[in-house]
């Protein structure tokens, strides 16, 4: 909490290293881990702030506010709410949410695959517009999206929800977890990580599948080797979202070397205490 | 940065002696000079050989901005899928010497926790103060360029400012192989100046805009460069990150990327000539080839067959 409220900037925003710029990810974190601690008014405000004026006229977010592209960070930002994002913004930044999906499921995209007998997959979330999609955005999406449903029933938002689930659910690797994209390359096997497993874990809350009960086999395998704090968190949120963490499950010991990473042990450490940010 | 233009030609007691041995062929063109290091294992003589080949380029950094870019890829120790922390601290002092401020900067393609990795790579323990001079790329301060003739399907491109703004951008990558491109050298080293924090892990626009065109298109784009490549202990196969260990023994360094890469093509056993982005980049291959002057060890006293993929098995050299 300390660390966070120091490492604000004086526009308002957080930058992912103390002292650089601000970037939209570890300000949409720091201010839902800041949240969920307690209320702090004004670097919540100035966050807020911040926030809204980055939002671009197609209802996304950019990374960075010169860059000219909405952009996956739109799923860390919906996290927020409409409570503290207002409710137009809200609204605006779930419509592009749920009108994003990877290149590969473009209508052309589509066509080439059939005329090439290339499978089909189901259609989950880029990085970036324009390219393929990835487990880590679109778990992120999938997150965004979970909470909007709370809110407000949307039949388009329960499709893209299941989409989502089914694009992880095809993308797992052998070896038990996910990878960043495919399960296979080249005819090569994929190896699983951390980071993707926890978040897609994460993603998948309340599904219940042989695929899912192999992740968290392999997420309670990694936890004590685990070499990042963003792993760490991650495992951790994905595993109690299934009631699969370990009670005896070793306390993060990896440093916390970004805003970012910080949150996340913040936000992990309260989801464990009953307060999970992602889920409520 | 005025002495640093890849294009111009050297000065010096080497270089002289490639421009008196190009005058005798007046046909060919000399700038690309190429040092070739037998470097049998990662021991401390890599602080003599860093000294030696800057001196042989005689670079002018007194003051400059050096900016190191290793290739950090996965959290594997010990495993040939890094550069090297030995040869990057090696570099460090050689232009320490030399007088420039020297940074390391890299962004990874595809794990976003940098100082992590570089941690279990060993650059804290090999670099003392590693992290004060660390930046991650991926994290910095994104730049848009705009891309004058792009080889890719890219108008423009977001770079790590501290890439864009430095006086010379050392590529340090490690000699692979790689079942896109066939091979990753000092050029696709460059990817890592993308910023990540725009694009994502991985940066796939570049996928989509055509990977050969982007290593081209950065080549083209970014500021003076410098290469020194790993290929003390490369990786072969399936490369770059689920290959296996290659010794080949050496450091290939120069001012040229395009030149140093097609060298180690041709100590790695492939064929430059049918490098997609050395196409891309340079154009006439045969024209680049026939004006590279190694210097150090012939290479085809260094050369080591790497293994190859079947897909990329036409890209061996005859």
């Amino acid at each position: 909490m300390f660390s966070l409220l120091e490492s604000q900037n004086p526009d308002g925003g957080w930058p992912y290293q103390l002292g650089g710029p601000s970037w939209t990810e570890p300000t949409a974190y720091a201010l839902l881990a800041i949240r969920a601690q307690e209320s702090v008014s004004e670097p919540v405000a100035m966050g807020l702030r911040w926030l809204i004026a980055a939002q671009r006229p197609d209802g996304g977010w950019a990374p960075q506010a010169a860059v000219r592209q909405s952009a996956w960070v739109t799923a860390v930002v919906a996290l927020l709410g409409p409570a503290q994002l207002g409710g137009d913004a809200y609204r605006r930044g779930i419509g592009w949410i749920v009108r994003e999906s990877g290149e590969e499921t473009s209508f052309l995209s589509r066509v080439q695959r059939l005329l090439t007998g290339t499978s089909q997959t189901a259609p989950g979330w880029p990085w970036f517009p324009g390219t393929s999609a990835w487990v880590t955005p679109t778990a992120l999406s999938m997150l965004a999206l979970r909470k909007a449903a709370q809110c407000a029933e949307s039949g388009r938002i329960r499709a893209r929800l299941h989409m989502g689930a089914a694009c992880l659910l095809q993308h797992a690797c052998s070896d038990g977890g996910w990878n960043y994209g495919a399960a296979r390359a080249l005819d090569f096997d994929s190896h699983s990580y951390p980071e993707t497993t926890g978040v897609a874990l994460l993603a998948l809350t309340g599904k219940d599948s042989p695929v899912v009960r192999k992740a968290c086999r392999w997420a309670q395998a990694q936890l004590p080797k685990c070499r990042t704090s963003e792993g760490e968190s991650w495992l951790r949120l994905g595993l109690l979202a299934h009631g699969q963490l370990p009670s005896h499950a070793p306390p993060p010991a990896r440093p916390q070397r970004t805003v970012q990473n910080a949150a996340l042990a913040l936000l992990a450490s309260d989801a464990i205490e009953g307060r999970n940010s992602f889920l409520e | 940065m005025s002495g640093l233009n890849r294009r111009e030609f050297l000065t010096g007691s080497a270089a002289g002696l490639v421009l008196a041995g190009c005058v005798r062929r007046k046909a060919v063109p000399c700038e690309k000079l190429v040092s070739v290091v037998r470097r049998p294992d990662y021991t401390q003589e890599l602080y003599s050989d860093l000294r030696r080949i800057l001196s042989e380029y005689r670079l002018d950094v007194r003051g400059k901005r050096v900016l190191l870019k290793p290739n950090l890829v996965e959290f594997e120790p010990g495993s040939p899928i890094n550069t090297h922390p030995l040869l990057v601290h090696a570099a460090l002092e050689a232009f320490r010497e030399l007088g420039a401020d020297v940074m390391i900067g890299e962004g990874p393609g595809h794990r976003r926790n940098t100082l992590d990795m570089a941690e279990a790579a060993g650059y804290f323990e090999t670099i003392p103060k590693f992290e004060e001079i660390f930046t991650d790329l991926n994290l910095d301060r994104a730049t848009e360029v705009r891309l004058a003739h792009p080889q890719s399907r890219l108008q423009s491109i977001y770079l790590a400012q501290s890439a864009m703004s430095c006086d010379l951008l050392v590529s340090m990558p490690k000699m692979k192989t790689h079942h896109w491109v066939g091979a990753t050298l000092s050029m696709k080293n460059l990817f890592g100046t993308v910023s990540g924090g725009v694009y994502g892990w991985p940066k796939n626009i570049l996928h989509w805009a055509g990977i050969p065109g982007c290593i081209a298109d950065l080549y083209k784009t970014l500021p003076a460069h410098f290469a020194i490549v790993d290929g003390i202990v490369g990786m072969e196969g399936n490369g770059p990150i689920q290959g296996t260990a290659k010794r080949a023994g050496v450091v290939v360094a120069g001012r040229d990327l395009a030149a140093v890469d097609a060298s180690c093509c041709q100590i790695m056993g492939i064929d430059p000539h049918k490098i997609e982005y050395l196409k891309l980049a340079v154009g006439d291959v045969q024209g680049l080839v026939g004006s590279i002057h190694q210097i150090g060890e012939p290479v085809e006293s260094v050369r080591t067959r790497f293994d190859l993929l079947p897909e990329w098995s036409g890209l061996r050299q005859s």
